[in-house]
């Protein structure tokens, strides 16, 4: 039998990973795709990667064929592998249908069988991230996803796994914030996983049927009767039920948001995200001793910085919001001067997973890893919202719509400002929403026709202005304590005691260099992949020479091949 | 016979470029973050114009340090972006073809081209990157940062004094030159050590001191403004 590896000697990721079967769950967010092409593109002698999609309405072949074809992310292994691709591939993944909501995660008895037997390593990338979401959606994924995981992990015949979370669970806290767990709420009242979990549940349960209530419905029906006799239309009985049941359930929507919001700041987290990742965090403690796991804390993680290329990201992230902001007319970021924006390239993450992975796999894990770069490489806000302006004002000075935009916009810095400052966001929304109420309705009657065209024309684009500075604005709330309220620092020590002996695996942060990654990688990433979004433009799509079909493929391990010792 | 080289020396302001560090610090104050700051600075570093006027023909120094004060505080991400942006936009049409074909010919006959300038490093490696092909060597001033920030102090040693003669001689003995066979183009009052220090010296569109010695010294004195 062959020797392990010495505890403590450098970790070798491609010999680590040699053969190991790993099972992804939340493997279609943007750390997991990127994660997962990394793996496809250095480490060819993986075992089986298993990733868990959900079936939605096509088939989960057909959503990972989609994902391969449309996605930039994929890119450099099309141009790598071109019609070998699929070979590729399938000769190293399977994808399984799945719901990391229901129990047994979702799969058929005959997968979770075969899973159980043969998968090494289990990371779980899935999250709800979105700030205040629904508290249902939020306890589904974020919580009862991470503890049927932590199930499933359980009945596993050797699987280890990769809690993935995030470092803001520290919640409303100042100060340098350890690479630790302890059971105890951002405002430091001890916390119970179970009574937490049952609080959680209570709190849904309580929303539910105060939505259900007479009142409710009452008020509800009046508003509906009110709204339709304004308008002139005939409230007919199926109409007002009709309307009715959506308003409901709009605002079923809207209290649990409220109701996860509020129980997640009664103990100390600023949003319902870090409430639920945080209890997932304590529920899994509960298990120590009976599953080997860890807890990987990315920051906030943003654009590649090389791999899959320089600039690759996706939707709506954190720093995007604030460049975004970086390019109108408003300049007045609410931040506090020096305060830290742990930003860390997503790339540089999935190289600390691929280490933390191989540390659990060698038995030789920390229980938590901090991923980001505050404490390693600084790079305090006022920076950040700088270098954002100087960027927009180099494009503007090239890509400027008129030169409105190219002499004065590009000049039209961003500055970091206290929340209450005149011109505030929400100063600036109420200015406009007056202009455009003016330009609507408050014109005199006798003007030209043109000059009233000329107004309308104008009016919807401050009315465009201000709906965009809305989204911004709620954005920006859900930021605030942690570019203005709190001052925090993550420790991140534990990635740096494993020594990598491969360099393209090493995590460095200390090597970004911030100008250079906020102008020429971050911004133009964002330009290209974000922005667009938030303008509601259509997203770049790939398309490759020769399109992705998955293929059947004997596994790559033959059945006598001896597995490799865990740990 | 020697194995020594000969160069070139060219001073930017007057023989490359038409504009000098005035011109850069005022614009570069002009751009800064706030609109308050912006004003501040702005005549913070046209001061510099009279003290150049004043004593420029003499000693460049005292405006060179006061003009500079401009960038007090002032990222290094924003002199760096805003250095790229004056270069190729402002300075665009700024370049004197003549100085730059002045350099190709010292090229062309086996000079090392030395460059110096008042200007900060920041503009000037851009403006010798885009524009004069062939230098060898820049020297110029260098801003002094603190973190990321300037200090608006300029660090020793500050080019634009009367060094230039004892620093063509040092670096004359660093790089094996032989100044006798050396050029020197310049066009200031305080380049005038500079000048004597080489064995063919060139003025180049002169202030009025500088043009009166060229004339005592029997120099050749060229004008052009393109």
């Amino acid at each position: 039998m062959s020797k392990g590896p010495t505890v403590g000697a450098p970790i070798s990721i491609p010999q680590t990973y040699e053969g190991r079967d790993i099972l992804l769950v939340g493997g279609s967010g943007f750390v997991g795709k990127v994660w997962l092409t990394m793996v496809l593109d250095r480490l060819p002698e993986v075992g089986r990667i298993y990733l868990l999609l959900r079936g939605k309405t096509r088939g989960v072949k057909q959503r990972f064929e989609k994902f391969v074809n449309e996605t930039y992310v994929f890119s450099t292994l099309h141009e790598r592998f071109g019609a070998d691709l699929a070979k590729h591939i399938c000769a190293r993944m399977e994808v399984i249908e799945g719901d990391v909501g229901r129990p047994n995660l979702g799969m058929s008895d005959e997968a979770a069988a075969r899973l159980r037997e043969s998968v090494d390593l289990i990371i779980n990338f899935a999250g709800l991230v979105d700030f205040n979401p629904d508290l249902r959606d939020a306890a589904a994924t974020n919580v009862n996803g991470a503890v049927h995981i932590a199930d499933f992990v359980e009945s596993c015949n050797h699987a280890r796994l990769i809690h993935v979370s995030t470092c803001y669970v520290a919640g409303l806290r100042d100060g340098r914030i350890p690479e630790s767990i302890q059971p105890l709420t951002p405002s430091g009242e001890v916390i119970e996983a179970q009574a937490e979990l049952a609080k959680m549940r209570e709190i849904i349960a309580k929303t539910e049927l105060d939505n259900e209530s007479d009142e409710v419905e009452a008020q509800l029906r009046a508003d509906v009767i009110a709204r339709l006799k304004a308008r002139g239309a005939e409230p007919s009985e199926k109409r007002i039920v009709d309307m009715v049941v959506r308003l409901k359930r709009k605002r079923l929507r809207e209290t649990m948001s409220m109701a996860g919001t509020e129980r997640a700041k009664e103990l100390g987290w600023p949003n319902t995200y870090t409430y639920t990742k945080a209890l997932a965090e304590y529920l899994l403690l509960e298990r120590q001793g009976r599953i080997e796991f860890t807890i990987f804390r990315p920051a906030i993680v943003e654009s590649s910085i090389s791999f899959p290329f320089p600039g690759w990201n996706e939707g709506f992230n954190t720093s995007g919001p604030l460049a975004y902001l970086a390019k109108t007319w408003f300049r007045h970021i609410p931040a506090m001067p020096g305060n830290p924006l742990d930003v860390i390239p997503v790339d540089m993450v999935c190289k600390a997973l691929l280490i933390a992975g191989a540390a659990l796999l060698r038995g030789e894990h920390a229980p938590i890893y901090h991923c980001g770069s505050s404490d390693r490489n600084f790079l305090p806000i006022d920076r950040l919202a700088e270098l954002s302006a100087l960027s927009h004002r180099r494009w503007l000075r090239e890509n400027g719509e008129s030169a409105l935009h190219k002499v004065v916009l590009s000049r039209w810095d961003t500055v970091a400002a206290d929340p209450d400052h005149a011109l505030n966001i929400s100063n600036v929304r109420s200015v406009l929403n007056q202009v455009t109420r003016y330009l609507r309705h408050g014109l005199p009657e006798k003007i030209p026709s043109e000059l009233r065209d000329f107004a309308g024309r104008l009016a919807k684009s401050t009315d465009s202005s201000n709906r965009r500075l809305r989204q911004i604005e709620d954005v920006l709330d859900l930021f605030q304590p942690f570019t203005h309220d709190h001052y925090f620092v993550f420790e991140c020590r534990a990635i740096a005691r494993h020594q990598v002996v491969e360099a393209e695996f090493r995590f460095e942060p200390e090597s970004i260099e911030w100008r250079s990654y906020w102008l020429d990688v971050h911004m133009p990433g964002l330009r290209r992949w974000c922005f667009t979004v938030y303008d509601n433009k259509d997203r770049e799509q790939y398309e490759p020479a020769t399109r992705f079909e998955m293929i059947d493929s004997p596994r790559d391990r033959p059945a006598d091949t001896p597995r490799k010792e865990t740990g | 016979m020697s194995n020594e080289r000969s160069a070139a020396f060219f001073r930017a302001e007057g023989v490359l470029i038409s504009r000098g560090v005035v011109h850069a610090a005022t614009w570069m104050a002009a751009q800064r973050a706030g609109f308050r700051e912006r004003a501040i600075r702005f005549g913070q570093a046209a001061l510099a114009a009279p003290v150049f006027g004043l004593l420029g023909q003499n000693d460049r120094s005292l405006g060179n340090r006061v003009a500079h004060l401009a960038y007090r505080d002032m990222t290094s991400d924003r002199i760096e972006v805003l250095a790229e942006e004056y270069v190729e936009d402002v300075l665009d049409d700024k370049i004197l073809d003549s100085g730059v074909e002045l350099v190709k010919q010292a090229r062309a006959a086996g000079h090392r081209v030395v460059i110096l300038s008042e200007g900060i490093s920041e503009i000037m490696t851009k403006v010798v990157e885009r524009y004069i092909r062939g230098v060898d060597d820049l020297v110029c001033n260098h801003l002094e940062y603190k973190d990321i920030k300037a200090t608006g102090k300029l660090l020793d040693p500050v080019i634009g004094g009367y060094e230039g003669g004892r620093w063509a001689a040092s670096y004359a003995a660093e790089h094996d030159i032989d100044l006798s066979r050396s050029i020197a183009y310049a066009g200031h009052g305080p380049d005038l050590l500079l000048l004597s220090a080489v064995g063919q010296p060139c003025v180049v569109n002169p202030d009025f001191t500088l043009r009166k010695a060229a004339r005592e010294a029997d120099w050749p004195v060229v004008d052009y403004s393109a």
